[in-house]
């Protein structure tokens, strides 16, 4: 009975510090950096306070699962005629569990030919990547994704 | 400060006038976020970061990048351009630190 008791302890400290140890290290790993923003701010700044839709028209390509989160290729499509009456503005890419959401701002023209963008980003965490395609309608589309982190890349 | 070692590349290398082609320009940049700790020092390594990316076709502006600091080590960005005619592709771009470089490619469609 003793044993039993014994491992019955053993099991439940471990479950507790299981439970308890993510979280603190969590709040432990995020510094801030000098230019942190939260997403809210960020998208605030943007936006202005304007409605932000999900929509099909932005196709955000990551991967589901990063290795090394130094480096996460990201590439985004947004499907549009680009003519002088209807293109993309802009593209803004978050990491939204970094210190500094803000990872990209990219302001396009007419000249592209077609909205596309991709660059390699740094993600601390998992964490989802939000996309939002400004239209010269005035619109903001938005995408978002799931990227997990095996080992982080800020710091 | 010495000039940095950035490359511009056509992506397919031929193309004919009026057509898309994709647009690579590689920089070699430590892109310091400014909160990682030097492993000797224990010090903080200071931000040094690229905060601005132009790209120039004949001295007009036709796309313009604002970046961070979570753009990865020697970044690389990809965009579209529907080549206009012969001329120059011009990229200039800044660092948080006040540094300003460029770097220059012909642009020669071919039919």
């Amino acid at each position: 009975m003793q044993r039993r008791t014994f491992l019955q302890r053993i099991g439940l400290a471990a479950a507790a510090t299981a439970v308890i140890t993510p979280r603190t290290v969590l709040a432990a790993e995020a510094p801030k950096g000098p230019n942190a923003m939260s997403l809210d701010a960020a998208l605030k700044a943007i936006t202005g306070g304007k409605k932000v839709t999900p929509s099909d028209k932005v196709h955000l390509k990551a991967p589901e699962i990063a290795e090394n989160g130094a480096v996460v290729p990201v590439t985004i499509e947004v499907d549009s005629p680009m003519t002088n009456d209807d293109y993309v503005k802009a593209i803004h890419v978050f990491a939204t569990k970094n210190s500094n959401v803000r990872c990209a701002d990219i302001m396009l023209t007419p000249a592209n030919g077609a909205a596309m963008f991709a660059t390699r980003i740094k993600l601390g965490s998992s964490q989802d990547v939000l996309v939002v395609a400004e239209t010269s309608k005035g619109e903001f589309l938005s995408a978002k994704q799931s990227v997990k982190v095996t080992i982080g890349g800020c710091g | 400060m010495a000039e940095r070692k950035s490359l511009i590349k056509f992506k397919p290398k031929k193309y004919k006038n009026g057509e898309i082609v994709k647009v690579n320009f590689m920089v070699m940049h430590p892109m310091e976020t400014g909160m990682r700790k030097d492993k000797k020092t224990g010090k903080l390594v200071p931000a040094d970061y690229i905060s601005e990316v132009k790209f120039f076709f004949d001295d007009k502006p036709f796309t313009t990048m604002q970046v961070w600091e979570s753009v990865s080590t020697n970044p690389v960005f990809t965009i579209n351009f529907k080549v206009p005619g012969e001329g120059t592709l011009k990229v200039v771009y800044k660092t948080n630190t006040g540094e300003v470089q460029e770097k220059t490619k012909k642009v020669k469609p071919k039919g």
